[in-house]
Parts: structure tokens; C-alpha cells; sequence
């Protein structure tokens, strides 16, 4: 009997009379890659602000791999290895693409209280950093100031850093948001690509469906605060429910 | 290439602080260590502005509390300086640490305004306990006793000895500082200022990293207010005022915010320049007033900024020149 | 002992009054512009010396120099924000600081330039010169005079702002700015407006200052720039209703404190304002952070 990565139970959040999250009961499983999708204003960023810490909860629970972090703070939530990507790109702009993956990971090696040995001497760090820049496809532009990269490759920079701190449960809030169809393509190969190593979990939240039902395992719909449906992709696809849902948001295949 | 520049640089600096310690006039020698005092009150708090990113108008309080500690430890215990600006260093770190506690939590503005009205308690407790600290007269009378060595000891009572003794403290400084600001720690100090929340994110404690900028800094006041005490033998209480804190500000601005060298370069040049405008003219502070405007409006990268860009543009101008 | 407490409340209410003049503006300027203004307290000395210009030049009229003077103070601060500040708004917090705190360096030294580094003692004015029995003891007639003045401005500024139209863009202006820009409002003239009425709030309170304090010299902004920084802090960051009150509880805190406390008076202040800043950001009538 496993502990199931991501368990929470009656997570509960208003603000005012609008309910965001109404006592959701949930449970992630390792290596399952769910997509969370749902019209605007269904709870979708609110569930993910309140999973990764920065957000607090009006009552509810979050069990991470068996342990209550409800009240833990953002930072240690990550160290436990659970994080998050974010919507709007959100790296360090004057770094080079390098420093901006080498913070985290100096973070994750512990590295970060060095006061007196130059940084440059980190050697087993800077492995690690080329092996995530790697993994995202960013290797070339290592020393490129990340403000000067295109939008595309600054989102892939921005799951990078998210990679970077190797979290087994990780929160991918809109990753392809305003990327041309080229782009499209290369974040989702990456995605499948990392997700199949099996290192890590992804939860994705998307509003385009053509890659929420191309890529997800499992699909979370939610509206209202609810979660209004939970199955394989055919299976959403199918469902009269989070059709009617949809009507007038979006059209669904 | 560069690389070999900068040693030869940093040994042509320190060959001529030495051959201005052994040769020059005492007015010289005097004004250098006031220079290399105000290098370290300044190296150290553009870790925390130039750096973290933090605007923390408070440190003339450590400053103050390295100064007075030493003064009052001076005159009531022991006249030993090594153990005077180890009771002043701890007092401002002390200090820093306890005013840290309450001020990173909040960034900016409110941060900013915290610092000030820690720094001004301090201010106030310096002013009106006039038994403890003397005042608006100060403590007096702060002696440099020599350094004993077991078998001889190093006097310290002439400026000119005394110079010897800033300038390893001015160097150890610039040698920590250095290392500090290359190393992890403060490559994530860069991170906070670029984006803390992203910082958090990737595991490390934001606030607890900011409190270790905040009294890192605040100890290198202290240490700047140690030696400045000795160097004065007084303290005067306006170091722990806020227009004091604008001091390592200013200085920073002048040299370039964003290098290490900057708050080095800009020492340097404010102690000058103060010198020959008031050589002229009482009111230094308008001139000073221009040239923050100056920079301010078109010179942000200060003295050393720009004169990088000024390098880069040279070199870059020699390349494409020699390419068809 | 009656009268001690009432005379230590009233000397509290003028300095309350006073430092809520000088604090009204850097408020209204912070509260639209975002600013805030090291050099407000410059523009407070500047008004004292303008309008003590005016009264020594044009014959010992106080009421014509509170006139004139800051209207002169005006064209310092349409100056400053049109041609310096306007640039910065978009840089870092500690540019902005640092260049109004170049323009406190500037005035500081251009003051004793003009008018000499010395002090220069002010007249009262005739008409509110002299002092009045309060429950046995004399108080300044002047210091009852600023106790009125204080809510008449508060009151003024209220109408404006709640009543009039220039009032209602203002606020629209301060609490979204792109907003308001989007809608036609000229945002970038209507800053210079406001922080040219912020100045003349300042420069006003100095020339009022000019009676009440006596003495002329060319620190007299620093000191009242602090007291009006605390205050603008615990009533809230722009917030003009929070700065009125906070200007209250100052200058009763001070009052009390210089009678009773007198070590601690200028401690108590400071620690007020570090509470207040810890546990409530937003001052007493602040929105929330």
C-alpha cells in the first residue's frame, strides 16, 4: 500500500462570497501526468497557489507523500520536492540563462550558505546545471542574459528552473501561454519526454485542449471551485457534463 | 587578458596605499584612512544594495554601535583596540541582528522606513543619555594604546603607525567582501534582487537570506565605526543619524551600484572632491547635489560603469575595425 | 495640575497642527504619485524664507508674504518634478529617494548661499502677537491660531477631493493609474499639478512656520521632515484623513513626552512608527498593502 504523492482532502478557500475552492477531495499518483483544466474562473490557479504555499488555505488539508504541509512555508515545501512553473515568465532577467538555473540548483546541493569559496569552483554544481539545461533543450544559450531570450525559450527557461531543484511533484501553470505553434511543439516533446524518465510528476494546468488530450494520462475538470470530473482523456472527451460546462467557453473535438 | 590586468591593477593599488603610508604628509595619510574607513562602511552596505537589492537607511546605526562600543569599552574597561573593535563589531552585529529580525520581512518602501526608524531609536538613545554616551558632545578622549605582541608592542598612537593598522583591516575587508560576493551565497543574493519570489521557490528561505546580507553589512559598518572612532578618538552621535546612512548611498551611486569596485572608486572620489570644493567654497552639498542629479539622470552605472562601457566600446570598436 | 494637562494638550494640538501642515503635502504627493519626497521638507524651508523675504522686502506684510512666497516655492517644485523627477518614476525605489534627497543637498546649500548660513530671527506677526490666560496660565495667541488653521486645511482639502471634479480625478489617478490614462486624463501634467499643490502645501506650512518658531536657519527642513515622515507613516502611506490623525498623536505624544518623559520624547516617536509600520503597514486608514 503506497503513499499516494499528492493527497488532499476538503480544501476549502473564499474570498468574499466567491468560493474558489469548495472542500475539494483529491489524489495525485506517481507518474500518472494529469492535466487540470477548467472555463476561467473555476479555481484552477487558486488550487496550484494554494498547493505550492503561497496562498493559505481557509481549512482543508494537503498530505504530501504521507506529511501534512498545509501550514508549511514555500520554501519547504520545495525542499520536500514539491514545486511549481508559473504562468507569466518569471526568471531572474539580468542572469545569464546559467546563474538563472544555478541558483536553484545550488539551492537543492545545499551549496548556498558558502560564503568564501568562489562560485566559479563549483564543479559538480555546474555538471548538474548543464545537465538540466539539457534536458530543456537550453544548452546552447548557457551564457546568453535570460531577458534577451525569445519568449519561447524564456518558458522553457522558466520550467528549467522549476526542473532544477528536482521535484518529484511539479505544477506546470500554462506552459505554453502565448507561444507560437513551433514552440508548442518543442515544450510539449519536452514535457513528454521528461515526464517518461519518471523522475518526476507533472500536474499541468492548460486551457488548450488539442494538449491536454495529446499528453494527459488523466484529466481534472473543475468549475466553480468543484471538481466536476475526473478520467482518462477519452474519457472527458466524451463527457456530456464538462461539454456543457464548456458551451460558450470553448469548443471541444 | 583581463584577467592579468586586474592583479596588476590591485598591486599597483596596494603598492601605492603602502608608499602613502611610508612617505606622505600626515594630511595624506589622514585623509586615506578616512577614505578606506568610508571603502569599508560602503563595500559592505552595497552587498545589501547593490547586491540583495534592499534600500536600508539604518546603518548608520551599526556604524554608531561599532564607534560607541569600542568608545565605551575604551574608557571604562580596557584601552586594548583589538579587543575595542571586537566589542564594537559585536555590538553592531548584535544590533543588525535584532533590527534584521524586524526589518526584512517587508521589502521597499516599508522596508526602508523601518530601517529609518530603527536607526533614528538608536539615534535618540545616543542623544538624550547623555551619562552613557556624553551626548551631542560625543565620547571623548578614546586613546589608541598599543598592541602587544607578548614581547614588544606595536604603537598606534601616531597617525602615521595607525595607518598601517586601517590599511589591513581596509584589506582584509575588500578580501572578504570580494569573496563573499562571488560565492553561492552571493549569487543568490543576486537572485533575491533580481526576483525573490523566484528565489523562494527554488527551496532557499528568502528572509533568511536577507537577514545574513542585513547584518553582514551592519557588521562592516561596525567595523568602519570601530576604526573611525580610534581614528577621531571621539564618537559623534550624527553617525548614527539617517543623513549618515546616505553616506555608503551616495558613495555606491557615484562608483557604480552594480560592481564590486564601485563603492571603492566612489570613497575616493567623494573624500577628494569634498576636500577641493571646500577649498573653495563652504557649500560642498550643492555640488554634491549636482553631481547625484548628474548621475542620477544619466550616469546610473556610476564612475566604474561607465567607464567599463567605455572599455567595452573601445574594444569592441578595435575589433570590428581590424574585421572587413 | 488641571491646567498643566490642558495647557500640554494645547501645546500638543499646535504642534499636531503644524506638523499636519507640512505632512499634508508629502502625503497627497505620495498618495498619487508614489513618491516620497526627501525634499519636501526643503520646500518647507524655502516657504518660511520666501515668505520672510517678501514681508522684509514689501513692508512688513505677513499676510502678503504667505502669499507670494509659496506661490515662488511653486516654481522650485514645477521645476524639480517637470524636468528631474518625471524621469525617474520608472526606476528603482532608491534612485527615486536618492534624487529628491540630491535636491535637500542642493536647497540646504543654495539657502545659505542667498540668504546667508547664519540664523535670522522672524517677527511675529501684529494682530496674533501675544499670549492669552488659559485656565490661569498664558498660551501664544499664535498657537491658538494654528490650531484653527490645521482643520480648515483638512477640511479644504476633504471638499476638494470628495467635491469637485478636479478632486474626483486625482483619486482616480492615485489608485489606477493606467486606468485613468486610458479614460483621457493626462497623467503626466496631472502629477506635475499635484505634486506643484503638494509643494505649496509644504512651502504654505513654512511660511506659517516664520512667526511660530522665531528663528530661521537653513536645517529648519530636516527636522520637521522627519516628524512629517512619521506621521505620513502611521496614518498610512496616502492616506490625507490617516495623516491628520497621525499628525494629532504625534504632537500629543511629543508634548507629553517633552513634559514628562523628556529623555525619551524623540524614542517614543520612532518606536510608534516602527510599530505601527510592523503591525499595521497600512496605518490607521491606509488600504491594505
Amino acid at each position: 500500500m503506497t503513499v499516494p504523492l499528492l493527497e488532499i482532502r476538503k480544501l476549502h478557500k473564499a474570498f468574499g462570497k466567491v468560493v474558489t475552492a469548495n472542500g475539494i477531495d483529491l489524489t495525485l499518483e506517481k507518474g500518472v501526468l494529469t492535466s487540470i483544466i477548467g472555463p476561467n474562473g473555476a479555481g484552477k490557479s487558486t488550487l496550484i497557489n494554494m498547493l505550492s504555499g503561497s496562498l493559505p488555505v481557509d481549512s482543508g488539508e494537503i498530505l504530501f507523500e504521507g506529511k501534512d504541509i498545509t501550514q508549511l512555508p514555500i520554501h519547504k515545501r520545495v525542499r520536500l520536492g514539491l514545486c511549481r512553473s508559473f504562468q507569466v515568465v518569471n526568471v531572474f532577467p539580468d542572469l545569464t540563462v546559467f546563474d538563472n538555473i544555478q541558483i536553484p540548483v545550488l539551492a537543492v546541493r545545499k551549496r548556498g550558505t558558502r560564503l568564501f569559496r568562489p562560485v566559479s569552483g563549483e564543479k559538480e554544481t555546474h555538471k548538474e546545471v548543464y545537465e538540466v539545461l539539457e534536458r530543456v533543450g537550453l544548452e546552447n544559450v548557457a551564457h546568453t542574459p535570460a531577458k534577451v531570450l525569445s519568449h519561447g525559450d524564456q518558458r522553457l527557461l522558466e520550467v528549467g528552473i522549476a526542473l532544477a531543484v528536482r521535484p518529484r511533484l511539479l505544477f506546470l501553470d500554462e506552459p505554453t501561454a502565448g507561444m507560437n505553434p513551433v514552440e508548442r511543439v518543442k515544450v510539449l516533446e519536452n514535457i513528454k519526454r521528461l515526464s517518461a524518465e519518471g523522475r518526476t510528476t507533472f500536474v499541468i494546468v492548460e486551457h488548450d485542449m488539442d494538449i491536454v488530450f495529446s499528453l494527459s494520462d488523466r484529466v481534472v475538470v473543475l468549475h466553480h471551485g468543484d471538481i466536476i470530473a475526473d478520467g482518462t482523456s477519452d474519457e472527458i472527451q466524451d463527457s456530456k457534463q464538462v461539454r456543457e460546462v464548456y458551451l460558450g467557453e470553448e469548443v471541444m473535438e | 587578458m583581463q584577467r592579468s590586468w586586474t592583479w596588476v591593477l590591485i598591486a599597483a593599488v596596494l603598492v601605492g596605499l603602502l608608499a602613502i603610508g611610508l612617505f606622505s604628509g600626515r594630511f595624506v595619510v589622514y585623509l586615506s584612512m578616512r577614505v578606506m574607513i568610508l571603502a569599508i562602511f560602503a563595500l559592505g552596505y552595497n552587498l545589501l544594495l547593490g547586491r540583495t537589492g534592499l534600500l536600508s537607511f539604518g546603518h548608520a546605526a551599526f556604524y554608531a554601535g561599532g564607534a560607541y562600543g569600542l568608545g565605551l569599552f575604551s574608557i571604562h574597561v580596557s584601552q586594548n583596540p583589538l579587543l575595542g573593535i571586537l566589542v564594537g563589531v559585536i555590538l553592531a552585529c548584535v544590533l543588525a541582528v535584532i533590527v534584521g529580525f524586524f526589518c526584512v520581512r517587508h521589502t521597499e518602501i516599508y522596508f526602508a522606513m523601518l530601517t529609518l526608524a530603527f536607526g533614528m531609536m538608536v539615534f535618540s538613545l545616543i542623544w538624550n543619555m547623555r551619562e552613557i554616551t556624553g551626548g551631542d558632545d560625543g565620547l571623548v578622549g578614546i586613546m589608541r594604546a598599543p598592541i602587544s605582541l607578548g614581547f614588544a608592542g606595536i604603537p598606534l598612537n601616531k597617525t602615521e603607525y595607525y595607518y598601517f593598522f586601517v590599511l589591513f583591516w581596509f584589506v582584509l575587508s575588500v578580501g572578504v567582501i570580494y569573496l563573499i560576493r562571488n560565492s553561492p551565497f552571493g549569487l543568490i543574493l543576486s537572485g533575491l534582487r533580481e526576483n525573490d519570489r523566484r528565489v523562494e521557490f527554488a527551496g532557499l528561505s528568502v528572509k533568511n537570506y536577507r537577514l545574513a546580507a542585513f547584518v553582514i553589512s551592519g557588521t562592516f559598518a561596525g567595523l568602519a565605526g570601530s576604526l573611525g572612532a580610534l581614528l577621531e578618538s571621539n564618537t559623534d552621535p550624527f553617525s548614527a543619524h539617517w543623513s549618515h546612512s546616505a553616506e555608503p548611498i551616495l558613495v555606491s551611486l557615484i562608483g557604480g551600484i552594480q560592481t564590486f569596485a564601485g563603492p571603492l572608486v566612489g570613497s575616493v572620489i567623494f573624500i577628494v572632491l569634498r576636500e577641493i570644493i571646500e577649498r573653495f567654497t563652504q557649500n560642498w552639498m550643492l555640488w554634491f547635489g549636482i553631481i547625484l542629479l548628474v548621475i542620477i539622470m544619466g550616469l546610473r552605472g556610476g564612475v566604474v560603469g561607465g567607464m567599463t562601457q567605455l572599455f567595452q566600446r573601445v574594444r569592441s570598436v578595435s575589433k570590428s575595425g581590424g574585421n572587413p | 495640575m488641571l491646567e498643566s494637562i490642558v495647557h500640554v494638550c494645547l501645546a500638543g494640538l499646535s504642534t499636531g497642527m503644524f506638523i499636519w501642515l507640512v505632512a499634508s503635502g508629502l502625503t497627497l504627493i505620495f498618495g498619487v504619485l508614489g513618491v516620497l519626497n526627501f525634499a519636501h521638507g526643503s520646500f518647507y524651508m524655502l516657504g518660511a524664507y520666501f515668505c520672510y523675504t517678501v514681508l522684509s522686502v514689501m513692508g512688513d506684510n505677513f499676510w502678503l508674504g504667505l502669499i507670494l512666497g509659496p506661490l515662488c516655492v511653486c516654481v522650485v517644485g514645477f521645476i524639480v518634478e517637470r524636468f528631474f523627477l518625471r524621469y525617474v518614476y520608472h526606476l528603482d525605489l532608491p534612485y527615486q529617494l536618492l534624487l529628491t534627497f540630491a535636491f535637500v543637498l542642493l536647497f540646504d546649500d543654495l539657502v545659505k548661499v542667498v540668504w546667508g548660513a547664519g540664523s535670522i530671527s522672524s517677527p511675529m506677526v501684529p494682530g496674533l502677537s501675544g499670549s492669552i490666560p488659559i485656565m490661569g496660565r498664558n498660551f501664544p495667541v499664535y498657537n491658538l491660531f494654528i490650531i484653527a488653521v490645521g482643520p480648515l486645511v483638512a477640511l479644504g482639502m476633504w471638499a476638494m477631493l470628495e467635491k469637485t471634479w478636479w478632486g474626483r480625478i486625482i483619486r482616480a489617478a492615485s489608485s489606477d493609474r493606467e486606468m485613468a490614462s486610458a479614460i483621457g486624463v493626462r497623467v503626466s501634467a496631472l502629477f506635475t499639478a499635484v505634486f506643484v499643490f503638494g509643494t505649496w502645501l509644504g512651502a504654505v506650512g513654512g511660511g506659517l512656520a516664520v512667526p511660530y518658531v522665531g528663528l530661521l536657519t537653513p536645517g529648519m527642513g530636516e527636522t520637521v521632515i522627519i516628524n512629517a515622515f512619521v506621521v505620513a507613516v502611521i496614518g498610512g502611506l496616502g492616506s490625507l484623513k490617516g495623516a491628520f490623525l497621525g499628525a494629532l498623536i504625534i504632537g500629543l505624544l511629543s508634548s507629553f513626552g517633552t513634559r514628562y518623559l523628556p529623555t525619551f520624547d524623540m524614542f517614543l516617536t520612532f518606536i510608534l512608527m516602527a510599530a505601527v509600520l510592523l503591525w499595521r503597514p497600512q496605518g490607521f486608514f491606509g488600504e491594505a498593502a
